[in-house]
């Protein structure tokens, strides 16, 4: 069992809801593991609390009188009146020339064209890729617009998000990894520390050229893979 | 007493080449013996039905995957001492054989030698931590061949709907068709990946050898390939049907018409 498995199931675990093998599989993972031990833990001690509370600490003193005094507040408020609407006869009485609806007419039309075609090719253009895979080139024009406007992450904001979960994620299997290297024999140590040299230098690689051109998109997505095979490297050898 | 010890010395003197001759047989011999005497064989056959897969995690040594015409599976395995525990599981139709697992927090395992052989239509997912790997003569729905750290990948006849070959310091050799249809992935860290294919083939092609930017297309090369700076090549040929994605961060990439 990894720790994703173990998480997701803690808060059954705690509840007594699990199947036997499941628990136990658990148990064994919670003795070896201390990140998720103390998860674990985080989660019995507020599942206690919650028992532990008593219903006069949650709900205030006299709560009726609060909501009475609440009602008659709001009773009090003085009503507004309702607005007198001028009622207009139509368009025209309102001194709309026909050539005014003619262009209001077109510029609807124009818009909702070009809105079909951004959509027909938000819908076809988007590949199997994720989006912190995406580069630049391969944005759509919907999601360069939002980033424009602050909505959304560019390539390269979403790739120094990627980023810094990848280091978390290696950090954690690095210390995994190095915790059970004593018990590897000398070739086994030899080979990972060639590969993870290896790596280590293309990862150097492609950061260096990313720091001179953060556009780079081919250097991000190889810096993305790169970090991908490290994390599946300490992880397969965190397992032996 | 004396006249013993005399008659012992001209007995040896006597017969001294022969005993010479013996001697270096022993001594030639006694690695050889010793190697074989510390090397444990497991070997154990399972009945083929219908979709066979083949599933092995190795932690070192070689595997040798060939497709043979026998409707089962043969599995031999040398097993160098300090020998690995291997316990197989035949799971409707999955052979599976998880030598990290089983082995789980063992110290100084030595390396375990397979030679598997597998019905033609079968699909063969193998990997290991150390080792060179290679399979022949399979043509099933899957071939994946992953190397975690070192070693060299060779798949040679090859008629698999879908190929996966991935390593970290070593080569990768693939020869063999490509299906339409077909998702074909090669991956390595450093190393040469040479791709060995018919010229009848037809894919839609991302090579990408970013640091050396060595891409040889060979009789490939057309102008729908669009080269850029020379980190990647992409393009079709053919009429485009397969995918296939080729990978060589720090090594090259070269084409040979089959």
């Amino acid at each position: 069992m990894n720790c994703d498995e173990c998480q997701e199931n803690i808060s059954v675990f705690l509840d007594n809801e699990l199947d036997e093998t499941l628990s136990l599989s658990i148990q064994t993972h919670l003795l070896a593991c201390r990140d998720c031990a103390k998860v674990c833990e985080d989660f019995a001690v507020i599942l206690d609390s919650c028992r532990v509370e008593k219903p006069s600490e949650i709900v205030p003193p006299n709560s009726q009188a609060l909501w009475c005094r609440i009602n008659n507040i709001i009773e009090s408020e003085p009503k507004r009146e309702p607005e007198t609407v001028e009622t207009r006869k139509g368009w025209f009485s309102r001194g709309w020339q026909f050539s005014q609806i003619g262009s209001v007419v077109l510029g609807v039309a124009l818009i909702s064209s070009l809105l079909t075609v951004i959509g027909m090719r938000n819908y076809f253009e988007p590949s199997t890729v994720d989006f912190t895979s995406r580069t630049s080139a391969s944005q759509t024009t919907f999601e360069k617009v939002l980033s424009r406007v602050g909505l959304s992450d560019t390539p390269q904001q979403s790739r120094m998000r990627r980023f810094q979960e990848q280091q978390a994620a290696i950090e954690y299997w690095n210390k995994r990894a190095q915790e059970r290297r004593v018990q590897w024999d000398n070739k086994m140590r030899d080979a990972f520390d060639r590969n993870l040299y290896e790596i280590d230098q293309a990862v150097s690689e492609y950061t260096t050229i990313l720091q001179q051109d953060p556009q780079d998109d081919l250097s991000g997505e190889m810096l993305d893979s790169t970090l991908n095979e490290k994390m599946n490297l300490l992880r397969a050898f965190s397992e032996l | 007493m004396i006249r013993e010890l005399k008659n012992c010395l001209r007995f040896l003197s006597d017969r001294k080449t022969t005993i010479l001759l013996w001697l270096s047989v022993v001594f030639f011999f006694a690695p050889v013996s010793n190697e074989v005497l510390g090397q444990k064989r497991f070997s154990r056959n399972y009945p083929a039905i219908k979709n066979v897969r083949l599933q092995l995690l190795n932690r070192s040594g070689t595997v040798i995957v060939e497709g043979w015409d026998r409707p089962e599976i043969n599995i031999s395995a040398y097993l160098e001492s300090p020998a690995a525990n291997i316990a197989p599981q035949s799971l409707s139709g999955t052979i599976f054989i998880d030598l990290v697992k089983d082995n789980q927090g063992r110290n100084g395992i030595g390396n375990v030698n397979f030679l598997i052989r597998v019905p033609r239509v079968s699909n063969v997912d193998i990997e290991t931590r150390i080792g060179n790997l290679s399979v022949t003569n399979v043509g099933g729905n899957l071939v994946r061949a992953c190397i975690t750290t070192e070693g060299d990948i060779t798949l040679t006849n090859i008629a698999a709907g879908a190929v996966d070959a991935q390593n970290g310091i070593g080569d990768i050799f693939f020869d063999g068709e490509m299906r339409t249809g077909g998702q074909y992935r090669f991956t390595s860290m450093r190393g040469n990946i040479n791709l060995r294919i018919p010229f009848s083939s037809s894919f839609r092609l991302v090579a990408t050898a970013p640091s050396t930017r060595n891409i040889s297309l060979g009789s490939f090369a057309n102008p729908e390939m669009t080269f850029g700076d020379g980190r990647r090549v992409i393009g079709r040929f053919g009429g485009g049907s397969a995918a296939l994605t080729v990978t060589n961060q720090r090594g090259s990439i070269a084409f040979i018409r089959r």
